[in-house]
């Protein structure tokens, strides 16, 4: 069965963009303790389902990547699954599915997350094998290089896909060879060159409790959970070192285009420079100024402009990657090959006009009654509730942040708009990556320097 | 956790012919839920299904109008879709957008998608709120006066370029779909060909508006954090006065049964092969439906499946397989089964491999393990389907629309009927040569024709260029 969404990516854009917001009347009841393995741990009592989810946070992710080795934090993650010391992979599967359970570890960028879903009366059960993997996992090179085979097979797969190819690209000009420069599941010439003595030693080395942060949301007791975590997991004790902050990434002044000349009836376009870390004390700022920009999905000034007046674009967006280190700002869009430049043009335009001129009274009333309207919808099921607790803990945001996330948002002011518009935004200064039909195409890219319409 | 601004560096499993839809015939009810709606018909013909659930303090407000590219005429294909955008563009009152803007403002989302069978549009909101897309949602039902067709319907083929033309699978699954289905509508793609798209016109919009979107033809279903009766009488205040039209055509076309395989291939800008295998299946209008569920679950749902097991860990072949199956189409849809080459891999040994997997399931009878673990998984599904308020209003819709929201209370009873007998059964009567078509994509690189140095073996082609010099 097949379905059309109309906007589907640029809502997934703006959910992805708009992190956490709060309301006063669903602040949540968050126990927060800690292991004696170090572990923070989070638990939301919900008894209206019988079902349990669990996030786990590990500093493992993808920016602890050597820099020789990049995907080695995602392959480890995915190996982590493969059985355990008492179980083949075949066995440990099998036990996952038949209690309908899930059972998984995903490498991301930051963190490597590890998580289980299951019903009230296998939770113990299905918690067992999670800890089993993560503190006895089996780690066998036949397994590893069988899982290892299927990594550079999907990203290979990836690679036909002409937005994953402009976002690789991307980060690679913006990042370099920094923590944040390489796709999260690395590239297909270095998986294949990962061993399993790599694996082992990045498991050893990142997959420590005292750095770690546990979630939990659902149909459990908080001292029950916990008695059972600090058995589980009681091995698994020390803390990873900090990790040196690397210097913010950087753009030369100027517009720097990389064409990647592809079969494609759309131009996949990316444009961007440095961006901010979470901890950012202007992040609310920056928020609300991007939900006007370009993170408001119709009410953003790109869609409106780009898709609903031009028609050049069925999604547009833009965002601020606010992450542990500072992230990217980009703007991201698709359309077809003979109107990228056009497209181009417009969007510097909205960005270089966000700057120049003050936002209206309108526009960042709305911005912020969504903003703050809207946050139960971040707290409505059990895995955002986890997923919100990962992120106040990860991000030093307080048990409070429920209530104090309001008030960050209402005080900001037209004026703050315009200050981080140009503290923030480098139209002058700016990467662009384009897949398209380059011939197509024409890009010129002196003309587009000018952001002015044709 | 890193937050993906796009999710464009993700790494998401290969499935084809996926959308939510995969999980929708999993219903996302308690069994004895439908004890708890709230139903109302409205003198002009809605249905009103209202559900109470106050798990978390927000809302859910969804239209459903039983029209989708089913209901289209040759020639007009992409029309139902094209619809679904327009109702964004305005009204009698609102100017384009507004819709979605005042929904924002008031700390809500909203979205609408269209099916082969179906369009629904939906709002997420603070339960705080409700009224608003209450009223709304009438307003565009009764007032329907879009702006600005001709850049909307140039949205709507920059998506099909997205989604379908840059998508080599999903280009795939059109032409695939395309033999499978020849009287019946589901011939064509629910986005539209492409020059029909181009072809449609403000009028043909209009007069499909007031012959779909009329009351007889729509069923309105709120789930959330609010009294049932406050709600269902906001409803009726706003969409009681609305007017009917014309009644809706019927649909009676049924697709003749297939004479033979059919094979088709599609040459396309790809690296890797792929392929989509479909036989004709019935709805849940037949007791096969349960048995043809639980064999698409025990080929390929979890990491014990035997697709998954065969083709991805032992044998290799594929970057990833899936069975789908929807039982809750309107006419007979397809059992398909699909999957990504890995590179270096012959079409034909994948495709015998998938058809030994298939002969074994036709032969013996599945393991009682097998058995027991499918329904396990479909019973833990069922559970973890509640906790969104969405995916019960969408199933309570789409059950209703099929004739019955309370059919949602007898789905789990259907599977738990299923015997090892049965799947064999529906395995030897549907997944036979005659009633199949297969599709295979022949890939044939990425670069441009006459841009160079050919495809590459697959890998990431850099044919960079860079310009304008020293800025």
């Amino acid at each position: 069965m097949k379905t059309r969404f109309r906007f589907l990516a640029i809502v997934v854009a703006v959910l992805s963009i708009r992190v956490l917001a709060a309301g006063d009347a669903c602040a949540l009841d968050i126990k927060r303790m800690t292991l004696s393995n170090g572990a923070v741990l989070l638990v939301s009592e919900q008894h209206q389902l019988p079902m349990v989810t669990m996030a786990i946070a590990f500093d493992a992710g993808s920016r602890r990547d050597p820099a020789d080795h990049p995907g080695l934090a995602s392959l480890t993650a995915e190996c982590l699954t493969l059985g355990t010391r008492d179980l083949t992979p075949e066995e440990f599967n099998r036990k996952v599915d038949f209690m309908g359970s899930s059972v998984s570890v995903d490498g991301g960028r930051d963190f490597a997350s590890a998580g289980m879903t299951s019903l009230s009366k296998y939770r113990d059960d299905t918690l067992h094998l999670l800890a089993q993997a993560l503190t006895q996992p089996r780690l066998a090179p036949e397994d590893i290089e069988r899982k290892r085979a299927e990594q550079v097979a999907a990203i290979k797969a990836q690679e036909e896909q002409p937005g994953y190819v402009a976002g690789v690209k991307f980060n690679r000009m913006l990042f370099g060879d920094s923590p944040y420069g390489h796709p999260s599941e690395g590239y297909a010439d270095s998986v294949e060159k990962l061993t399993p003595e790599d694996i082992h030693s990045f498991y050893d080395a990142h997959y420590k409790m005292g750095s770690a942060v546990i979630a939990v949301a659902g149909d459990v007791n908080a001292d029950e959970i916990k008695a059972k975590l600090e058995q589980e997991f009681a091995s698994l004790s020390g803390a990873v070192p900090a990790q040196p902050e690397p210097p913010a990434p950087n753009v030369a002044a100027g517009l720097h285009p990389e064409l990647i000349d592809r079969n494609v009836a759309q131009a996949n376009i990316i444009m961007g420079f440095g961006g901010i870390a979470r901890s950012n004390p202007d992040y609310y700022k920056i928020q609300v100024m991007n939900y006007i920009l370009g993170g408001g999905g119709f009410a953003s000034r790109l869609t409106q402009v780009v898709r609903s007046k031009a028609g050049l674009a069925y999604s547009i967006g833009s965002g601020f990657e606010a992450a542990k280190f500072p992230g990217s700002f980009e703007v991201s869009l698709q359309t077809k090959n003979q109107s990228a430049s056009e497209a181009i043009r417009l969007v510097l335009q909205q960005i270089r006009q966000i700057q120049e001129q003050q936002v209206s009274q309108h526009d960042i009333d709305a911005a912020k009654k969504y903003l703050i309207g809207s946050f139960p919808l971040k707290i409505d099921r059990l895995s955002s509730i986890a997923h919100f607790m990962l992120q106040i803990e990860l991000y030093g945001l307080g048990l409070d942040y429920a209530d104090r996330y309001p008030k960050l948002i209402d005080a900001v002011t037209r004026v703050d708009i315009l200050a981080v518009a140009k503290k923030y935004l480098h139209p002058d200064a700016i990467n662009l990556v384009v897949v398209a039909n380059q011939q197509e195409a024409g890009i010129k890219a002196a003309a587009l320097e000018t952001g002015q319409p044709r | 956790m890193h937050r993906q601004v796009f999710f464009r560096l993700g790494l998401p499993a290969f499935v084809f012919l996926t959308a939510l839809w995969m999980t929708i015939s999993c219903p996302a009810a308690t069994a004895g839920i439908s004890d708890n709606v709230k139903t109302t018909t409205l003198p002009n013909g809605i249905r009103v299904l209202v559900l109470e659930n106050h798990k978390a303090p927000v809302a859910t407000f969804n239209v459903f109008y039983k029209v989708g590219s089913r209901n289209e005429q040759f020639g007009k294909t992409g029309l139902s879709h094209l619809v679904e955008h327009l109702m964004f563009r305005g009204t009698k009152k609102l100017k384009p957008e507004e819709f979605s803007n005042i929904i924002q403002e008031n700390g809500g989302m909203d979205n609408a998608f269209t099916t082969q069978d179906y369009t629904d549009y939906f709002e997420v909101i603070n339960k705080d709120h409700l009224d608003v897309p209450i009223g709304l949602e009438a307003d565009r039902m009764a007032n329907f006066d879009p702006k600005g067709f001709d850049s909307e319907r140039a949205v709507v083929a920059e998506e099909r370029r997205m989604r379908t033309e840059d998508n080599p699978e999903d280009a795939l699954e059109e032409v695939t779909q395309a033999q499978a289905f020849v009287e019946h509508p589901y011939h064509w793609p629910v986005v539209g060909w492409m020059q029909d798209i181009q072809h449609l016109t403000l009028k043909d919009a209009l007069d499909y508006h007031s012959m779909y979107y009329s009351p007889q033809n729509a069923i309105i279903v709120a789930v959330g954090d609010f009294d049932a009766a406050k709600v269902t009488k906001q409803i009726a205040e706003q969409f009681g006065s609305i007017k009917n039209g014309a009644k809706p055509l019927p649909m009676p076309l049924v697709e003749p049964p297939q004479d033979g395989q059919r094979r088709t291939i599609l040459r396309h800008a790809a690296n890797l092969p792929a392929f989509i295998e479909g036989w004709h299946v019935p709805t849940l209008k037949s007791s096969d439906a349960y048995a043809l569920e639980v064999a698409g679950e025990i080929l390929s749902d979890g990491k014990s499946s035997r697709l998954y097991k065969d083709l991805v860990i032992d044998k290799r072949m594929v970057v990833g397989a899936g069975a789908d199956y929807d039982m809750t189409s309107f006419d007979p849809p397809l059992f398909a089964i699909s999957g990504q080459l890995r590179p270096g891999v012959k079409v034909d040994d994948v495709l015998a491999e998938v058809d030994t997997q298939v002969k074994q399931m036709q032969d013996t009878t599945v393991t009682d393990d097998e058995l027991q673990k499918a329904k396990n998984l479909e019973q833990a599904q069922f559970v973890y389907g509640q906790d969104s308020i969405f995916r019960e209003a969408m199933m309570l819709g789409v059950y209703e629309m099929l004739g019955d929201y309370r059919m949602v209370d007898r789905y789990l009873e259907g599977i738990e009927k299923v015997t090892a007998a049965d799947v064999q059964r529906v395995m030897q009567k549907y997944l036979v040569a005659q009633n199949r078509t297969i599709g295979l994509l022949e890939p044939t690189g990425v670069l441009p024709p006459g841009a160079g140095h050919g495809g590459g073996e697959g890998g990431m082609v850099h044919h960079s260029a860079s310009i304008g010099g020293a800025l």
